[in-house]
């Protein structure tokens, strides 16, 4: 599990995230640190559940746990956070960034350059 | 099975125009990468069971090698392709930045008259893909589709509010 962890960050942190309990327990600790019992007050399911799904969390580097107190409370870890919200945001930017470029693309085969001919069909941006 | 990812845009075009732009290959390499990206290889093979093999090189020099295949073509509407990374080679290739996502990928555009515009979608897929494919493909898409019910924007709420301190 370590090593494929560090091999690729970025999809320990998807695999994470793709379960919906688990997103709400990040949007939960966002606001600020907080006990396992207090973690699993708003679901349904038992306090054994609950850690489990809180230890896929700690792998991933989502969130810590501290040793400090006895409650040991969870904090949430921003950094892989921030490194899965700007790789969805790269991803819709591609997707838009193509569309805009064929948008272009269309505008400059329409372009009234001269009326009379049909649209250029040969390259016009390098 | 989870949804596919969807992107749709009206263009100013008419849909001939945009089915010739999208499938001739004087026209593809002339828009197919991102911006500033520019097109090094672009061979067509237009047909059922043929291929579109390119590579783009991005801003910063590096290349980026793909291979669609072409399951169906409905002239002038619809497109179904297999979408793969590649290599000069024509091989199989996982995502440079993202092992895990999905070696194949389903991409299906539609091309719908509208006036003398035209609506281009998108739906793409994660294709034959493994367990931990399809969790980092519906991860990645989620929180644009509003999949995520909500908690991603309290999450990015919490990371700007990091970054600015």
């Amino acid at each position: 599990m370590i090593p494929a962890v560090s091999a690729d960050p970025l999809s320990a942190t998807f695999a994470a995230l793709a379960d919906p309990t688990r997103r709400a327990i990040l949007a939960r600790l966002s606001s600020g640190e907080t006990s396992v019992t207090e973690l699993a007050g708003p679901f349904e399911m038992s306090l054994p559940a609950v850690t489990k799904h809180l230890k896929v969390l700690q792998r991933a580097g989502l969130i810590t746990r501290s040793r400090e107190a006895q409650w040991r409370p969870c904090r949430l870890q921003a950094a892989p956070l921030r490194e899965a919200t700007d790789w969805m945001a790269q991803y819709r930017q591609f997707w838009e960034q193509r569309l805009d470029r064929l948008e272009d693309y269309l505008q400059t085969l329409q372009s009234p350059t001269d009326s009379s001919t049909p649209p250029p069909t040969t390259e016009n941006t390098p | 099975m989870s949804a596919p990812f969807k992107i749709q845009r009206l263009l100013k075009a008419p849909r001939q125009l945009v089915w010739e732009v999208l499938t001739d290959p004087k026209h593809l390499a002339n828009w197919f990468g991102p911006k500033g990206c520019r097109s090094t290889h672009s061979e067509l093979d237009f047909r059922e069971g043929g291929s579109y093999h390119y590579c783009i090189v991005t801003a910063d020099g590096t290349e980026m090698w793909g291979l669609q295949s072409f399951r169906e073509i409905r002239a002038p509407e619809r497109i179904v392709l297999v979408q793969q990374f590649s290599d000069a080679k024509r091989g199989v290739t996982t995502h440079p930045m993202a092992p895990a996502w999905p070696r194949f990928t389903l991409s299906t555009t539609t091309l719908t008259e509208q006036g003398a515009q035209t609506l281009y979608a998108l739906e793409w897929a994660a294709h034959e893909a493994t367990a931990e494919e399809q969790a980092l493909f519906d991860a990645s898409h989620a929180g644009m589709t509003g999949g995520w019910s909500g908690s991603m924007d309290q999450l990015e709420d919490y990371l700007s509010l990091l970054q600015t301190t």
